[in-house]
């Protein structure tokens, strides 16, 4: 590449990477900076530098600790919904073929549905006394009286009610990106493996898994930084109660700011958060991928 | 696959995939019925699923309160901004990944990849501090930045996939023609991308239109988006569930109507960093 062309896709990066720098690399430091600070919301200008007081206040601390628990329960309760309901339904479109255009159509429609409306939509089908899935479950004679659950109150149970729209709404990105995957693994490979007088269930687990093995990694990896990340589907549902039951990390960081004004203390649960989360996200990345052992077992 | 006559087992399918479809559908069709229904009825024990009766009610009762359209316009004009902003930004970026890819274009790519990887509200803290700092929050402005954080890499991502596929011959070919290189981008390139980066402003839109947490974080009253306001719903008129209903499908129908239409596309795009891994 000559000196003009490097010159030039310099050039071309150049006003994204401004963007990146000044809105997101540059908050992100002072994000660092204010952990290692007390600071008074209200007045910027007063701070003290308390050094790594507040990663240890946040490492301690049990609320803390419970939200990083409840993020990853909630992580893996929507994960594993969504990649067992949407690998089944891509598994029923693929087997439709071609034909299940329309119907796939119809099932992306939740896509496009604001969390927040989603939340709060659900929230209005769960309550206990007037919401439409207690009455459902009633008159199939599964509950007693539709007071009987309550969804969002029951702190055994919130964790899973407040996943349900999240569930509700994703899926059918899974199944989409399966579906996808699904479609594109040649034909021919299939055939021959019947030929040589594989059946169904060893196809898809010799055959099928292998190969969809960086899709399946992409999906989950992607479905769990969003899940993981979650704040305004819970907030609308429960704003994290009853009594913190459902209250995620970015809420409680959201609360420790903006109800507690503690920015420093705030700053720094949230560059833990973003510590863990890459380091998991990254970890993933290897671990589940593995192209060449994919290829490997095919 | 091959063209068997539908046989039991092909029965079995056509019945469970029936199935997911009316149960994925139905609270969303519940919402919309709600909607139509007097607002009391929203709240009748025990719930009726069909509307007794048709009621605008719901819809009328808060178009009357200027709050609601204020938010659909500022919702509106905020995702159009950041879209803009994010395409604008992102198309020269994709174009030098996909055409050039040398070692600063790979490492951009990177970048886009882990800034996806960074929880919202450890952006959205400091981002509120310095839009302060700024004296820009409550303002169109300051929500839109803070969009194109969440837009940009995902436009990036998206449009360096689409612009692969164009030959770098097209480019040559007007340069020979006299273009310089920023005008064969323009005049070229860009017309023959223009499928994928209609996509590409989709997804931007929707990303920005469906956004809470950057929103809430910094608009109070000038700037309030929609998802604010219908979030406010719950505590502002306790249990209003009949404009609950009613605003929740004002604001998502269009959206969904639009996308069906747009459907073969979306998915395209949907579907492009996943698949190709």
């Amino acid at each position: 590449m000559s000196r003009a062309d490097r010159r030039y896709v310099l050039l071309l990066l150049a006003p994204a990477a401004v963007f990146l720098l000044v809105f997101v690399a540059w908050p992100l430091l002072n994000l660092f900076r204010d952990s290692l600070y007390e600071v008074a919301l209200l007045k910027p200008g007063e701070r003290a530098f308390v050094g790594l007081d507040n990663f240890q206040r946040a490492l301690t601390s049990s609320r803390v600790g419970g939200a990083a628990l409840r993020t990853l329960g909630y992580t893996a309760i929507a994960l594993s919904a969504e990649f067992t309901l949407g690998f089944v339904a891509a598994l029923l479109f693929n087997s439709l073929g071609r034909r299940s255009e329309l119907l796939r159509t119809i099932f992306l429609f939740p896509l496009m549905i604001p969390p927040i409306v989603a939340g709060l939509l659900w929230r209005f089908l769960l309550i206990d006394n007037f919401g439409i899935v207690n009455q459902i479950l009633q008159q199939l004679g599964l509950l007693a009286s539709t007071s009987d659950v309550a969804w969002l109150g029951d702190r055994d149970i919130v964790l899973f009610s407040v996943a349900l729209p999240d569930i509700w709404l994703t899926t059918s990105f899974v199944t989409l990106v399966l579906f996808t995957g699904l479609q594109n693994i040649p034909v021919s490979l299939l055939e021959a493996a019947r030929i040589d007088g594989a059946g169904a269930l060893q196809l898809f687990r010799h055959v099928t898994l292998p190969l969809l093995r960086p899709v399946i990694a992409v999906v989950l990896i992607i479905r769990g930084i969003d899940a993981a990340r979650a704040f305004d589907i819970i907030w609308v549902q429960t704003e994290g109660g009853p009594r913190f039951a459902s209250e995620v990390l970015s809420m409680h960081i959201y609360r420790t700011m903006i109800r507690y004004g503690d920015l420093g203390f705030a700053s720094a649960i949230a560059t833990l958060f973003l510590l863990a989360l890459l380091a998991l996200s990254l970890l993933a990345f290897f671990v589940i991928w593995r192209p060449d052992a994919a290829r490997g077992s095919a | 696959m091959s063209r068997r006559a539908p046989g039991p087992g092909r029965l079995l399918v056509y019945a469970l995939v029936a199935f997911v479809m009316l149960v994925y559908i139905s609270p969303y069709a519940y919402m919309m019925l709600t909607s139509l229904k007097p607002p009391e009825d929203a709240l009748a024990i025990p719930p009726h699923i069909l509307p007794r009766q048709l009621s605008l009610d719901s819809y009328t009762r808060f178009t009357s309160d200027a709050e609601v359209p204020r938010s659909f316009l500022n919702s509106f004009v905020i995702a159009l901004m950041s879209t803009t902003l994010a395409v604008a930004l992102a198309l020269p970026a994709a174009w030098a990944i996909s055409r050039y890819g040398s070692w600063p274009a790979r490492v951009f790519l990177l970048v886009t990849l882990v800034t996806r990887m960074i929880p919202y509200i450890a952006i959205a803290i400091p981002f509120f501090a310095l839009m302060r700092s700024f004296r820009l929050t409550d303002t169109w402005l300051a929500v839109a930045l803070a969009h194109v954080t969440i837009s940009l890499p995902l436009a990036i991502w998206l449009l360096a996939g689409f612009l692969e596929a164009i030959p770098s011959e097209l480019e040559d070919a007007a340069r020979v023609d006299g273009c310089s290189r920023l005008a064969a981008l323009l005049r070229v390139v860009v017309p023959v991308a223009a499928g994928g980066i209609v996509v590409t402003a989709i997804f931007c839109f929707l990303a920005s239109w469906n956004e809470f947490l950057y929103a809430l974080l910094l608009t109070s009253v000038e700037a309030k988006t929609a998802p604010i306001v219908i979030a406010g719903f719950k505590s502002q008129y306790s249990l209003n569930w009949g404009s609950m209903t009613a605003v929740g499908t004002l604001y998502s129908l269009p959206v969904i109507v639009f996308s069906l239409f747009m459907q073969r596309r979306i998915v395209a795009g949907m579907t492009m960093g996943a698949v190709k891994g």
